[in-house]
């Protein structure tokens, strides 16, 4: 691959993303200007900004090469990532629009009334952003290295500054209009290319090709289907995505409750429409790579196809545009989580001043690289599923019981967080190990979210109900508050 | 009580001062900052009587009905869909454009169900926004 295609598609982005970032900086001036925009953000925008934020890596890169790699069961990582959204809108969009406040601490707290709820929380919410960010670096690690040739670190730390330096320097406002740009780009960067290669194939000579049933093979069709790990990966997709830190403090910038809904289902369609590209990529990437099928290569398919379909100039121009699109990706998740997680440390311990946010956004986008460069990828979907799992089985329970349930107490709600994070952490990190002495409990540790979320709830609600004298005070008062709708205004 | 479509009109009128609005997609120099202590209290204005304390629980409980409904709606036809996919007969052997249709059809076929529920789901929930306001009012 031609590396001078590989630097110019990432600087033209990098370069892209700084300038819009900077545009916004001028109206970024008062602190609620930099936490959630002012609440002004229209709902075309704010969709396109949520949808921006949330089409990561996992979605960019490694959908093509999960289906590539493990065939079928692949395409429930998309549906999964989507519905999300559905359950977001049904249980949580609304309500917490109207909670009016900032983040999901300052939503514990408020619900709550206990500081102590509100620490569990803020640290649950760090530690979800850090593993987030982390697949999100490797992605860029991925990317520079096949397209340029230089080392992977080269990708991972680009992205930690530029996200660091942007979001330090413009808060949410102007990311906003980043974001709300790369899902655009995201979306041509897939689109024009699969569009461009299904005609090559249609119209000329197909280069080598497998047939038909080689490349999808009934054993890895929709018919020879895994029940519990399916099941439980969409318990934890479906569930997770109401808890992810950086979507949540995006619905605040909607103006009311209405509008929040109105937005949602704005991102339902975006989100729908653009997965289609990674599994027309995915079923392209079968029946023409079967080579990279790979761990640790196959998330390079959206990379390589095009050059390989369509050697040339075209080729080249294509891959290019889906560079622009990775980098794109890279940059608006990272930037999205880095924004929610400067503003959960300057509120929690730096005084939620403007210059605490700095500092804060500057520190989120650095642990998560040391991390990133410590490890080894291998696979995106997969490791960012395990980042909704723990989500669904932590911050999910709490944030829906919470809104719908008067009987929640603090006490209640740190025991349920406590009980996911400890059971979901442990099938997350020791899941390794431990099934290489029990193989039994292989598939319940590699996707937990099935027993745990449950689990979770349990404790949850039994605590609560132990606890009938930590009802928090206000809870009426609150309850009416997230689900009565606006007053009209004069 | 809203009288045009509850989602667009009442969205825009909600805006007491519009030129601040446009300040997001047209950037000027401007203040009006919206803090979160400024903002207005839905809540605040509910009256406290225990007529509308049962208001108030009626809407919770019959947003969350609908909510719960719509969520069993789309895991039910979701969960048929996938068996249909996986076991009827032909849909592995039948090819369109090179793909088989069993996986084409997973791979496009829960989107429009996720967004037809939603869609349904945002009318249902704002009427019952609507018949909460013409309630308080009423009273």
């Amino acid at each position: 691959m031609n590396p001078a295609i590989g630097y110019t598609a990432i600087v033209a982005v990098a370069l892209a993303s700084a300038l819009i970032g900077f545009y916004g900086l001028r109206v970024s001036r008062t602190t609620s200007d930099f936490y959630v925009a002012s609440r002004r953000v229209r709902p075309w925008w704010n969709a396109s900004a949520i949808g921006g934020e949330y089409l990561s890596a996992a979605s960019f890169l490694g959908i093509a090469g999960l289906i590539l790699l493990t065939g079928s069961a692949a395409l429930w990582f998309p549906i999964g990532y989507t519905a999300g959204y559905l359950m977001l809108l049904l249980f949580v969009a609304a309500p917490l629009r109207r909670s009016g406040a900032y983040t999901i601490p300052d939503f514990t707290e408020a619900r709550l009334e206990s500081r102590w709820a509100r620490r569990v929380t803020s640290l649950l919410v760090i530690v979800i952003g850090w593993f987030y960010i982390v697949p999100q670096l490797q992605g860029a690690a991925l990317t520079v290295r096949i397209t340029t040739g230089l080392p992977s670190w080269v990708g991972s730390l680009a992205v930690a500054v530029i996200v660091a330096v942007v979001v330090a320097a413009g808060g949410m406002r102007s990311i906003t209009f980043v974001q709300a740009f790369q899902f655009w780009l995201k979306l041509t960067a897939l689109a024009v290319p699969v569009v461009v290669l299904l005609l090559a194939i249609g119209g000329g000579d197909p280069p080598a090709q497998l047939t038909r049933a080689d490349a999808f093979p009934a054993a890895a069709g929709p018919g020879s289907l895994d029940v519990y790990r399916t099941v439980s990966l969409m318990v934890a997709l479906l569930l997770g995505t109401l808890g992810l830190p950086h979507v949540l403090v995006r619905f605040y910038t909607n103006p009311d409750g209405v509008a929040a809904r109105r937005t949602t289902v704005i991102v339902l369609v975006l989100l729908s429409v653009f997965y289609l590209f990674p599994t027309a990529f995915g079923f392209l990437g079968r029946a023409f790579a079967p080579d990279i099928a790979q761990p640790g290569q196959a998330d390079a398919l959206v990379l390589v196809l095009p050059d390989r379909l369509i050697p040339g100039p075209v080729g080249q121009l294509l891959t290019a545009l889906v560079i622009a699109g990775a980098f794109a990706a890279f940059l608006s998740t990272s930037s999205g989580l880095v924004v929610s997680l400067a503003g959960v440390i300057s509120q929690d311990l730096l005084g939620g001043s403007v210059r605490g946010f700095r500092i804060a956004a500057v520190a989120s986008s650095f642990v998560p690289l040391v991390v990133a460069l410590a490890t080894e990828s291998t696979g995106l979907a997969g490791s960012v599923g395990l980042v909704f799992a723990f989500t669904a089985s932590t911050l999910c329970p709490m944030l829906i019981l919470g809104i719908w349930w008067r009987g929640l107490t603090a006490r209640g709600a740190i025991a349920g967080m406590t009980t996911g994070a400890v059971l979901s952490g442990a099938a997350i990190l020791g899941g390794a190990s431990i099934s290489a002495l029990v193989p039994e409990v292989r598939p319940f540790l590699e996707q937990p979210a099935a027993w745990t979320v449950p689990l979770a709830v349990l404790v949850t609600v039994l605590v609560s109900r132990g606890d009938r004298r930590g009802l928090p005070r206000g809870t009426d008062a609150f309850l009416t508050r997230l689900h009565v709708p606006e007053p009209e205004r004069r | 009580m809203s009288s045009g479509p509850p989602g667009g009109a009442a969205g825009d009128r909600s805006h007491r001062d519009a030129p601040a609005r446009v300040r997001v997609t047209a950037p000027r120099a401007g203040s009006a900052a919206a803090s979160i202590g400024a903002q207005p209290y839905p809540g605040s204005d509910a009256p406290t009587s225990d007529i509308a304390g049962v208001y108030v629980r009626s809407l919770v409980r019959s947003q969350l009905r609908l909510a719960i409904v719509s969520a069993l709606g789309f895991v039910v036809a979701t969960t048929c869909f996938a068996l249909v996919v996986a076991f009827a007969p032909g849909l592995d052997e039948a090819f369109l454009g090179g793909v088989p249709l069993s996986w084409l059809l997973l791979g496009i076929g829960v989107y429009p169900l996720a967004i037809t529920i939603g869609g349904l789901f945002v009318r249902a929930a704002n009427r019952n926004e609507a018949r909460y306001r013409s309630l308080t009012e009423e009273a």
